[in-house]
């Protein structure tokens, strides 16, 4: 039920092996902090932008990642440039921007399996220290995945229930139900795994 | 394969679920009935150690459940009553994978013994579906798909039908009738067991009836509706 | 030792806060936005799961974001919202539903009259839900935008209403919710 946001594509950023997207994003968010020159930060932003044009997303699709932040810039924004003054705001603004524009060309561009198999490589030394359990956490991945949709069809019968008795949306009338659902569900998809498991 | 109840016992600090139950079971078709709460899940589900006796003991082939459990599994496969609640991967093929990981197939074995053992359910077209689009039927199906495909020597249903509609519970109905293994089930639906082997009615946490389907479920039917 | 059960109850309960994450926002009368449901989400958790398994939970549901699933409220996810000015108040989460866990494993007894354990519940969720994710959240805004720790203070200052709303309904569900599945005790 829930699609990934990856677009797919074959242009380079997408060839880009994850692992070093991944470690260019995290020095390009320490390098950005460093920088306080405003057109440096211009140019910044504008490579971001090509980066997120580049991937191929619809405008629709990159309005609905952009949208919140949005609003929290225009907050900033304000904030700023009544305390700070335009410079400082301009400074900020694009700083932001950019950083969250690579951000969002990485996930654009990258595919949920690579990105899960750099973690898995990260997480290989906690493995061997007997820390992490790699197949534990792919099965728990996976099973969210599964049950995401399960349970937000439960939340709808209940909603739907509540509505044909002409009760408003009462939140507790709602969840109580819900998580008791999910603590069963969750006794029972526990017993098969077990009665199937290695 | 051979069954065997011990003087079995299970009791919680509650209630006692089964109160010792001897029982030699070697049947093909197996039915156990009975009130709710009368222990029919409990006995089911000593088969393969979801289960242990509090007292006494079960055995399957030889193998006591106490202590070999992962053996008894590979041999024993599972059924629940939620069809939904056993298909654990978001996709029917991978869900089905995961029973054969510990068989270590090559890729090429893993992927053909999951076809065939879907189309031999008549659900081999479910194969890349998403698990929640599958119907109740159809989940349940998949799940006696994906035991199947361990290649079990007996299988464990737990009230398969009672969350099912006529139509999807006739098909299922039709797969167990048909299973090549040997199969142990617990159902509320009488007319499931009527050409079994042999039926146990359980009441109480003790065995009240155990005959071939016809005097087993008239006594039910006496004693118990 | 994680058990089946406890690695079954980590993953449903992300999803459970995926779920809430997604449910459209709910408009509350004298609150100027209109409040999410993923922070109660993550209260519940770490209400109802304790402390490790609430966490993993939460970074169950972080690490579903970062890979680019859409399950932070508005359909969003990826990277972005790690690399922008709220960044700090997802990690704050993790640390929240931490908090949450543990002190509802420390105050909430079985043999507590009803007001005693929706109290422990509350301030459970208070420290975790509301004082765990400020904690991270408020210094990381500071720091991204430049705005100075007080005034960032002051800018969340309007969402404390609608979170101790959530507090509210948090502690009324987990009180509900235990005493007839009680698993809170349960290890880890």
């Amino acid at each position: 039920m829930i699609e990934p946001l990856y677009i797919p594509g074959d242009r380079w950023l997408h060839r880009l092996p994850a692992g070093y997207k991944l470690a260019a994003l995290v020095i390009a968010g320490v390098g950005l902090f460093l920088v306080q020159n405003v057109w440096g930060l211009l140019a910044a932003f504008i490579v971001a932008g090509a980066l997120v044009w580049s991937t191929g997303v619809g405008a629709a699709a990159c309005w609905r990642q952009i949208r919140g932040l949005v609003w929290v810039l225009v907050a900033i924004g304000v904030f700023a440039v009544v305390f700070q003054g335009w410079l400082s705001a301009a400074i900020v603004l694009l700083r932001i921007a950019a950083l969250v524009g690579l951000a969002l060309a990485v996930t654009l561009s990258t595919r949920s399996s690579d990105l899960i198999a750099v973690c898995e490589r990260a997480l290989m030394p906690f493995e061997r220290l007997g820390w992490v359990n790699a197949g534990k956490v792919a099965l728990a991945l996976a099973l969210t995945l599964r049950f995401v949709p399960e349970i937000w069809r439960h939340y709808q019968e209940i909603r739907e229930a509540q509505a044909a008795r002409g009760l408003a949306r009462h939140p507790v009338a709602l969840l109580v139900p819900l998580v008791v659902r999910t603590l069963k569900r969750a006794q029972q998809v526990a017993q098969a795994i077990d009665a199937r498991g290695e | 394969m051979l069954i065997e109840f011990d003087r079995t016992v299970v009791a919680t600090p509650q209630s006692q679920a089964l109160r010792g139950v001897s029982l030699t079971l070697d049947q093909r078709r197996i039915g156990v009935v009975g009130p709710n709460g009368a222990g029919k899940s409990t006995l089911a589900k000593l088969l393969n150690g979801l289960v242990l006796p509090t007292a006494g003991r079960v055995t399957v082939d030889g193998l006591d459940t106490r202590h070999d459990i992962k053996a008894i599994r590979r041999q024993v496969g599972f059924v629940f009553q939620n069809p939904e609640n056993q298909i654990v991967y978001p996709i029917v093929r991978e869900d089905m994978a995961f029973g054969l990981k510990a068989q270590r197939l090559s890729a090429d074995d893993a992927a053909q013994r999951i076809q065939s053992s879907l189309d031999s359910l008549g659900v081999g077209h479910l194969v890349d579906r998403a698990s929640h689009t599958l119907s109740g039927g159809e989940c349940q199906l998949v799940a006696l798909a994906s035991v199947l495909v361990m290649q079990p020597a007996l299988v464990v249903f737990d009230e398969p039908t009672t969350q099912l509609d006529l139509r999807n519970r006739n098909r299922v109905a039709r797969a167990i009738a048909g299973l090549a293994q040997q199969a142990v089930v617990v159902s509320h639906d009488l007319a499931l067991l009527q050409d079994f082997d042999r039926v146990l009615v359980v009441v109480d946490g003790q065995i009240a009836a155990d005959d071939s389907p016809g005097p087993a479920l008239r006594w039910y039917q006496e004693h118990c509706a | 030792m994680m058990k089946t059960q406890d690695t079954v109850l980590i993953a449903l309960f992300a999803a459970l806060i995926v779920v809430l994450s997604l449910v459209p926002p709910i408009p509350l009368p004298a609150i100027p936005v209109p409040v999410t449901l993923q922070s109660l989400g993550v209260m519940l958790t770490g209400a109802m799961l304790g402390p490790t398994r609430g966490l993993f939970a939460c970074l169950l549901y972080l690490l579903l974001a970062a890979i680019g699933l859409p399950v932070l409220p508005g359909g969003r996810g990826g990277l972005g919202v790690f690399f922008g000015p709220t960044g700090g108040f997802l990690l704050g989460m993790a640390l929240g539903a931490f908090m949450t866990g543990w002190l509802a494993r420390r105050w909430v007894s079985v043999s507590g009259s009803n007001l005693r354990t929706v109290l422990a519940y509350g301030v459970a969720c208070i420290v975790g839900g509301i004082g765990a994710v400020y904690l991270i959240g408020v210094p990381w805004l500071a720091s991204v935008t430049q705005m100075g720790l007080g005034k960032a203070a002051l800018a969340v200052l309007v969402f404390i209403p609608g979170d101790l709303v959530k507090v509210a309904i948090a502690s009324w569900v987990a009180w509900r919710v235990e005493r007839v599945w009680p698993i809170l005790r349960e290890s880890p």
